[in-house]
């Protein structure tokens, strides 16, 4: 039977959530305002979204956006799941020592993690400028950037699906003649599916809307959403922008509940 | 781990140079317009600046694309600081930037911009007298004026009518007007220092003092409301949060122009004015073409054009003319010479370093504390 919650709770709850979503509950009504500066309620239209769409900037960003975050999730998980693994398999000194370097990155301010890596950047450049070669900054550094943080949510998802496991199943695969390719591909592997699904939407997601990052190494000539939002909104934000935002928190949140489906139903199950 | 570090920056050239083959083959199939669009690779004929958002007419890019045959990449900020942050870091080359006036001498100090060749620009006798040989550059060296933007008063005639073109308004005794000021210390502080007949860049002490406890008094009013961004304030403006408001006078007329209610006014006592420049930076690939466009921007026809846009001040005499009829029935538009010789408008400057910018700093915090 279910305990009967306090109103008083229930009050409370319904408080925070209205906190979380007026704000983009309001973004997203204004961008149906048939105003340029959107200060008061003038009248339903979509025009802004046709605004919108006719930006050639825009599109690009927007191309820009998915490009780096469907590359740097694919190197991410790929790798994030690989450290996972290790990190539970264990068997290795430091493993404390490794867990806590991949918590670093996710704790760390942005604007610090930005403006190191356009240090360490500039310092590579400068390395290699010695053998006449060099690069400049854009999608390849962007792209990277974004895989510096995003193998620390993968990781750490998929090592915290693999904790309710024991070594033993390894083992098991092994006394049946499984190799230990053969035993990661065909039994860990398919364990750790929906964390490794639900970090990689996880590093797909913080991909796209990252801004601070995005901005320090982005070099010259090379935008994303974020950074053309974040930009425009100091000289007053104009309806596009709330439109093109509205687009971007929808895209995201169906994002965010895909990877909360994904992750869900195993453990769920396995609980009772 | 040593040997894998070269191979793995082998790899990532390796990539990036596949990468630009491709971009350079979706620029050619995304463009179905006239204008000539050479590879992205070829330094030569692309222009990269770096400026803020929605600041110059598209129409006027695109005409200097074509005119020039040659493409015109822009990036944008958000804040002075962000952009030195980025120019200083390496690793984005961009040929012309539009810092403001008081960031100008941070920036050649820390050797970021290199000298205009004035000769090389015919359109540099249209700049209006008030801008030429500025204090924060000399002579004219390193920047041309892009655009500025004076600080007014704006209020919403349906609600509240003022009685006189003054600072008074805020600062003085009356305590029933609802107002807003600007989120800038600069403008805060500058707006206190000309009420009480100081210069905004006062380094003295006593003097800073007294802006300081009028500005004390100031907050404590039952009527100040809060400490903005322009577009904000013109937003609150509009819907009647406040009677009145320190404004940029290009945020302000850019709602004046939707809603015929809003008005603005250079208070009596003075004011305080930054200008955006147009610099060439050190680093640029192509700072013939740079100077090209500088040139190209101080055109009377294109000036202008960019001023009908943005509706930020207008520093080129040339182009007075040929401004939107909107703008030049606005008095706050464009301060006379006349205003600027006798120090009723005032630059922002960059503040002389040692105590002074403490002490800036600590009026500051104690304001936004209270």
């Amino acid at each position: 039977m279910m305990r009967r919650t306090h109103p008083a709770l229930s009050a409370w709850a319904a408080l925070t959530y209205a906190f979380l979503y007026l704000p983009i509950l309001v973004l997203i009504i204004f961008s149906f305002n048939d105003s340029k500066f959107g200060a008061t309620w003038q009248g339903f239209t979509t025009r802004w979204y046709g605004v919108l769409f006719a930006r050639a900037d825009v599109r690009e960003a927007v191309l820009h956006t998915l490009e780096v975050a469907l590359l740097s999730t694919a190197i991410s998980t790929v790798v994030g799941t690989l450290v996972g693994f290790g990190l539970w398999r264990g068997g290795f000194r430091g493993r404390t020592g490794l867990t806590f370097l991949l918590v670093t990155p996710i704790v760390i301010p942005d604007v610090v993690m930005g403006v190191m890596l356009l240090m360490f950047y500039a310092i590579v450049r400068g390395w290699l400028e010695k053998t006449g070669w060099t690069f400049e900054n854009g999608f390849w550094t962007v792209v990277l950037a974004h895989v510096t943080f995003q193998i620390s949510y993968v990781a750490l998802t998929v090592r915290s699906r693999l904790a309710g496991y024991g070594r033993e199943l390894e083992e098991a695969a092994a006394d049946l003649g499984a190799t230990p390719v053969q035993s990661f591909l065909r039994v860990i592997l398919p364990l750790a599916m929906p964390g490794v699904l639900g970090g990689a939407l996880l590093a797909f997601t913080l991909s796209l809307d990252d801004f601070v990052v995005t901005y320090f190494t982005s070099g010259s000539g090379f935008k994303t959403l974020p950074v053309l939002i974040y930009t425009a909104v100091k000289k007053g934000v104009t309806p596009d922008i709330n439109a093109l935002s509205t687009l971007l928190v929808l895209f995201t949140v169906l994002l965010i509940v895909i990877s909360a489906l994904l992750m869900r139903p195993r453990n769920a199950g396995e609980q009772k | 781990m040593k040997r894998l570090l070269p191979s793995a920056f082998g790899l990532l050239l390796l990539l990036s140079a596949c990468h630009r083959i491709e971009s350079k083959d979706t620029a050619a199939e995304g463009n179905g317009t006239t204008t000539p669009r050479p590879s992205s690779t070829d330094n030569g004929s692309t222009l990269r600046m770096f400026m803020w958002s929605d600041y110059i007419d598209p129409e006027m890019v695109k005409l200097f694309e074509q005119r020039e045959g040659v493409r015109v990449v822009i990036d944008t900020f958000e804040s002075n600081e962000s952009m030195l942050a980025k120019l200083q870091g390496g690793g984005a080359s961009y040929d012309l930037a539009t810092p403001s006036n008081y960031v100008l001498q941070t920036m050649v100090r820390a050797k970021l911009l290199q000298p205009l060749e004035k000769t090389s620009l015919k359109n540099f006798g249209n700049i209006s007298p008030g801008f030429l040989n500025p204090n924060f550059d000399p002579g004219n060296t390193y920047s041309v004026p892009y655009q500025f933007a004076a600080t007014g008063l704006a209020y919403n005639d349906s609600r509240y009518k003022p009685a006189e073109e003054s600072w008074k308004l805020i600062f003085g005794p009356e305590d029933r007007v609802k107002f807003a000021l600007l989120d800038d210390p600069r403008e805060v502080i500058g707006a206190a220092l000309k009420y009480l007949g100081y210069s905004v860049n006062s380094g003295k002490v006593e003097e800073l003092r007294a802006a300081r406890d009028l500005l004390r008094q100031t907050v404590k009013k039952r009527g100040f409301e809060s400490f903005s961004g322009g577009p904000e304030i013109r937003n609150k403006l509009l819907a009647g949060s406040i009677d009145l408001g320190q404004i940029y006078v290009g945020d302000l007329l850019q709602g004046a122009a939707e809603n015929e209610h809003l008005h603005v006014f250079l208070p009596n006592e003075g004011t305080t004015i930054s200008t955006d420049t147009l610099v060439v930076l050190r680093g640029s690939p192509n700072p013939a073409l740079a100077r090209k466009f500088i040139d190209f921007v101080l055109e009377p026809k294109v000036s202008a054009a960019i001023s009908n846009y943005t509706y930020y001040g207008n520093p080129n005499a040339r182009a007075q003319p040929l401004l939107d009829p909107f703008l030049k029935s606005q008095k706050a538009f464009n301060p006379t010479p006349e205003e600027f010789s006798s120090g009723r408008v005032e630059f922002i400057n960059e503040l002389p370093r040692g105590n002074t910018p403490r002490l800036y700093d600590r009026i500051w915090t104690e304001l936004k504390s209270r």
